[in-house]
């Protein structure tokens, strides 16, 4: 059997977003004191501008307390915060590889949502121990029992053991503590064999990666010799510690121990998530079962504005991808836009917010493409490509079949809106597999549907017509064949890859002529007429004409308006300069992003 | 790229009185008070002394606002103590603005008298339901009186300013106007495009709605003035300016050409020495700090080579001599003239007809 580390719980919080991990997680934090009253601030671990901004968690953050128990025993308890968006959900199954033991926190208001559903199942998975939370008792509409009855029927989680919970008013603070004392499971040693999952890794301009580990046997201290296992490569370990959130040095970490570790490594591509950390000298002969690596799902082109800004760019790009290892990027170049990057995202919010990262934090002015999945192409030859631009489709001449990504959906609806969300569905070329009444109000609508229609406007649509009581969650499910085309934009002839698309042949008519209806709306008239066409296969199917501008003189020109004058045109001129040219035409920024709201 | 001298040849001088104020109009002016007036012009002269020594004048240009706003023995004594301080031996060419109703035959003699040769007479329309949509404080009636007076005052270059573009202005009518303008015989004719200035009654109404513009009706009214002028013996010289032969403002070809100047009053710019600078904007504060001995610049900005190029072709393009070609860089003056927005003559590139009325969009491509 091994050895238990009697006085360690490590344990994450999961939930549907928003329905209040990140505040609960700073309760603890206060109630055990791990922060003073002085560093108070609401959502303390969204320490990313933009998650302060949006009010969500996108990275996983661990950290360690001390809690003195009922008991009278002081325990040390690894806390990992993890967000909620589906996006982000590969981040979930790396903190619950790192724990024994699910704070599941349900709000009392909104009940069960798919995202509790998908996230409990992967709790099951990693066999740990669950501990629902009902938050938010505090609203006046909150329904504790109709939460207690959900999670049983739905998730068959008896609802007595569920702890009350405020996080906003911090009622049941401490319950939740004591649960997690007693109901989780310590950690487990099986031998001294260092053995560490690396579930998370940073990159620190002074001091490299930054690893994050969870020790599950063994230890690991400063001047060790250690290895990953994935690649074999050897470390001498600088420094360890612990977060409390912030880094503190510590001696070593022991098992059971979550921290962080620092060994002069230079880039974070050599320390894959999910890796196993071992002794140099000692290794483990297995690792650890790691998780599945993350793939991306959705890939768009990024590109500068100005085309000298390429190696900023790239320069800016590395940098996210310092901490983000589900972003990826490869050079790419584009007819109409020059030189640019491949970027692969995890879905569209990570995309939404790789980009405003890359405009905000590094003042880049960007153009992103239309996002697309990543399409398995089976060419006459029997060859089969992945094509994640549609720039690069074969040529139908040579093509056999298109297959394209399709995702297992779960939506949680009112039962009064089962029709439309199955007119939704049907919509998005899904078909529904299974319908299943939770209680007496709501039911799970399972489909298969192409990650393609869902990932723009899908969550929006449930959302609009359950009124915000709908909530859905996916996963992949492989691929299938379609009828697919591309579809492409002209620009006074020329095609504009950069709007280039595969939908599918019964979309692509109308989808066509709504984008080109879309981009006569947001190209300005300019000097020369401008003509937008949609073509399928060659085939013009809409076109719209931006007439060129009328007018745009100004009458008088006396002496005292020439400095007047010329810091207009010069002001028009940056305006120019600010939308991409492609030959004579300027087409403004919006312009690209108007494409990826037209459906 | 601009005559570099160490004497000014141009002078500008701003009267900022008008009669009335006009709702479309964002020059600077006020309303004429006469007890502001004797000490403002105190402060013009005592301006004018502090560049004596910089000038050697070939034009002067007395604008406004509504220089004739002020009275004979006002005009008649600023005017001899310019002539006292300044150099105005080579002058060849004084321009004053005159509106309409606003001299008399005794002051268009007095003008001429003390050397003023080109009267500049702001008479906008010959339609007088116009007339009264742009507010303006005289009838056609008085128009024509004032234009006959200068005649007969003796003016032999006389420029008239137009408007065209007045909501509710037909095509047939602005031809009207054009037709009633060449039959005087005006040396000079100024037609201007309405434009909707910031900060004015007229902006204020075309973005609420309360008066729409006919873009088109525009554009057709812009090609029809140049048309008729052309026809009857203008050449247009400046997108806006046309004249008889002989009779193109110098003052307005060194304003184009990037010349030096100097400028006397308030909201007056100067462009001397590499610099250009605007005197303050308000007459008030202009008067007491020139009396106070303080200068009245309110801004200042250094005039580089690539602020010359800029504004030389934004400028040069729209007048008939056009720029060097290769002040241009090929990959965006080529499309143009394949497109026949420019048209090449020589070694010089300008705005062909279709090209003028889309000037600022083509300057805003060109400029480097
Ligand atoms: N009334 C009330 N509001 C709460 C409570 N707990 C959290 N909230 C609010 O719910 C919202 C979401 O809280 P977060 O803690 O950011 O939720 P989250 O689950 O971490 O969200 P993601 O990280 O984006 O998945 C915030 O506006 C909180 O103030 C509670 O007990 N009562
Ligand atoms: C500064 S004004 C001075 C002349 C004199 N005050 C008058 O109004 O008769 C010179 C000319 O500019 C023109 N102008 C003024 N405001 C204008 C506008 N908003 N649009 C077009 N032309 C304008 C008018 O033709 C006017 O005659
Ligand atoms: S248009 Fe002439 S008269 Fe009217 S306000 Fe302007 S300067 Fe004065
Ligand atoms: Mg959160």
């Amino acid at each position: 059997m091994g050895k238990t580390i009697l006085r360690t719980r490590n344990f994450c919080i999961i939930a549907h977003i928003d329905h209040g991990k990140t505040t609960l997680s700073d309760r603890l934090l206060e109630f055990t004191g791990t922060i003073s009253e002085r560093e108070k601030q609401d959502q303390l671990l969204d320490s990313m501008e933009l998650e302060r901004e949006r009010g969500i968690t996108i990275k996983a953050h661990p950290v360690t307390m001390w809690y003195r128990a009922a008991d009278g025993l002081e325990y040390r308890l690894n806390l990992l915060d993890t967000p909620g968006h589906v996006d982000f959900s590969y981040e979930v199954s790396r903190s619950l590889a790192a724990c024994e033991g699910a704070i599941l926190v349900v709000d009392a208001a909104q009940g069960v949502e798919a995202q509790t559903v998908a996230n409990v199942h992967l709790a099951h998975k990693h066999k740990l121990v669950i501990i629902p939370v009902i938050n938010k008792i505090d609203l006046p509409n909150a329904d504790v029992e109709g939460v207690k009855k959900q999670l049983e029927d739905i998730l068959a989680i008896p609802g007595e053991e569920s702890i009350l919970c405020s996080a906003k008013q911090g009622i049941g603070i401490g319950e939740v503590l004591e649960a997690v004392v007693q109901r989780i499971p310590p950690p487990v040693e099986e031998d001294e064999i260092l053995r560490g999952l690396v579930f998370d890794s940073v990159f620190d301009g002074y001091r490299g990666v930054v690893g994050y580990v969870r020790i599950f046997s063994g230890s690991v201290e400063r001047g060790q010799e250690v290895t990953l296992m994935s690649t074999g490569r050897h470390y001498e370990v600088k420094e360890v510690g612990i977060f409390t959130p912030k880094p503190q040095v510590q001696e070593k970490l022991v098992a059971g121990d979550v921290g962080y570790f620092i060994a002069n490594i230079k880039t974070t591509a050599e320390v894959k998530v999910g890796d196993t950390l071992t002794d140099g000298k000692r290794p483990a002969e297995e690792p650890l079962p790691g998780f599945q690596e993350v793939r991306p799902m959705v890939f768009s082109g990024i590109y500068p504005i100005n085309t000298a800004d390429f190696e900023h760019l790239k320069a800016a790009m590395s940098k996210l991808q310092l901490n983000d290892a589900a972003f990826v990027f490869t050079p790419e170049s584009s007819v109409a836009l020059g030189f640019g990057f491949r970027c692969g995202f995890l879905g569209l919010l990570h995309m939404e917010i790789i980009q405003e990262r890359l405009r905000r934090e590094y003042n880049m002015d960007i153009i992103a493409t239309y996002p697309s999945v990543v399409y398995q192409v089976e060419k006459t030859n029997g060859e089969v490509v992945e094509v994640d631009n549609p720039a690069h489709l074969p040529d139908m001449s040579v093509v056999r079949e298109i297959r394209e990504p399709i995702v297992r959906c779960y939506v949680l609806v009112p039962n009064e809106n089962i029709g439309d969300i199955m007119q939704i569905m049907m919509e998005k070329r899904g078909t529904v597999e299974h319908t299943e009444s939770l209680d007496t109000r709501r039911v799970m609508i399972t489909g298969i549907l192409p990650l393609n229609e869902i990932l723009v406007d899908f969550h929006d649509k449930i959302k609009s017509v359950t009124r915000g009581y709908g909530s859905m969650d996916y996963e992949p499910a492989g691929y299938r064949a379609a009828d697919l085309v591309k579809l492409e934009m002209l620009v006074n002839g020329e095609v504009v890859d950069a709007f280039s698309s595969i939908v599918h042949r019964d979309k692509a008519e109308a989808r066509g002529r709504a984008l080109a209806q879309k981009l006569k709306e947001v190209i300005p008239r300019q000097l020369y007429q401008v003509a937008i066409q949609a073509a399928i296969g060659g085939k013009i199917i809409a076109r719209e004409n931006v007439s060129a501008l009328r007018k745009n003189v100004t009458a008088k020109c006396y002496g005292g308006d020439i400095t007047r004058k010329r810091k207009l045109l010069e002001k028009q001129k940056e305006g120019k300069k600010r939308m991409k040219a492609i030959g004579t035409v300027h087409i403004p920024q919006e312009a690209f992003i108007e494409v990826l709201k037209a459906n | 790229m601009g005559g570099v001298s160490a004497r000014c040849k141009h002078l500008y001088v701003h009267i900022p009185f008008c009669p009335k104020i006009c709702p479309y109009c964002n020059f600077y002016k006020e309303g004429a008070n006469r007890w502001k007036i004797p000490k403002f012009l105190d402060a013009l002269i005592l301006e004018s002394r502090k560049i004596a020594h910089l000038v050697e004048l070939e034009t002067v240009f007395v604008g406004g606002g509504t220089p004739t706003a002020l009275s004979s023995p006002q005009i008649q004594k600023l005017f001899l103590v310019f002539k006292q301080y300044l150099d105005f031996s080579k002058v060849s060419e004084w321009t004053i603005e005159i509106n309409p109703a606003t001299v008399s035959l005794e002051k268009a003699r007095l003008l001429l008298e003390l050397g003023v040769n080109r009267a500049s007479l702001g008479v906008q329309s010959w339609d007088s339901s116009q007339l009264l949509t742009l507010g303006r404080v005289h009838t056609i009636f008085q128009a024509e009186r004032s234009y006959n007076i200068l005649r007969d005052a003796g003016f032999k270059n006389i420029n008239i300013d137009l408007i065209f573009g007045i909501p509710g202005q037909t095509l047939k009518s602005w031809e009207k106007t054009l037709e009633k303008t060449c039959s005087l015989k005006p040396e000079h004719i100024s037609a201007y495009a309405l434009t909707y200035e910031e900060d004015t009654e007229f902006f204020f109404k075309l973005k609420n709605g309360i008066v729409q513009r006919d873009e088109d009706l525009e554009v057709r009214m812009f090609h029809l003035t140049q048309q008729y002028l052309e026809a009857a013996g203008y050449v247009g010289y400046e997108i806006s300016n046309f004249a008889k032969e002989g009779f193109e403002s110098k003052h307005n070809w060194a304003y184009w050409n990037g010349d030096e100047f100097l400028g006397l009053g308030p909201s007056a710019f100067s462009n001397f020495m590499g610099h250009r600078w605007q005197n303050i904007e308000n007459t008030e504060e202009y008067t007491n700090r020139v009396h106070a001995g303080i200068d009245p610049k309110n801004f200042d900005e250094i005039v580089d080579y690539e602020i010359k190029l800029r504004e030389k072709i934004a400028f040069g393009l729209r007048t008939r001599v056009g720029v060097p070609k290769f002040y241009l860089d090929e990959q965006k003056s080529g499309p143009l003239i394949e497109e026949g927005y420019l048209e090449v003559f020589g070694e010089n590139v300008k705005l062909s007809q279709l090209g003028k009325i889309l000037a600022d969009e083509i300057a805003a491509e060109l400029i480097p």
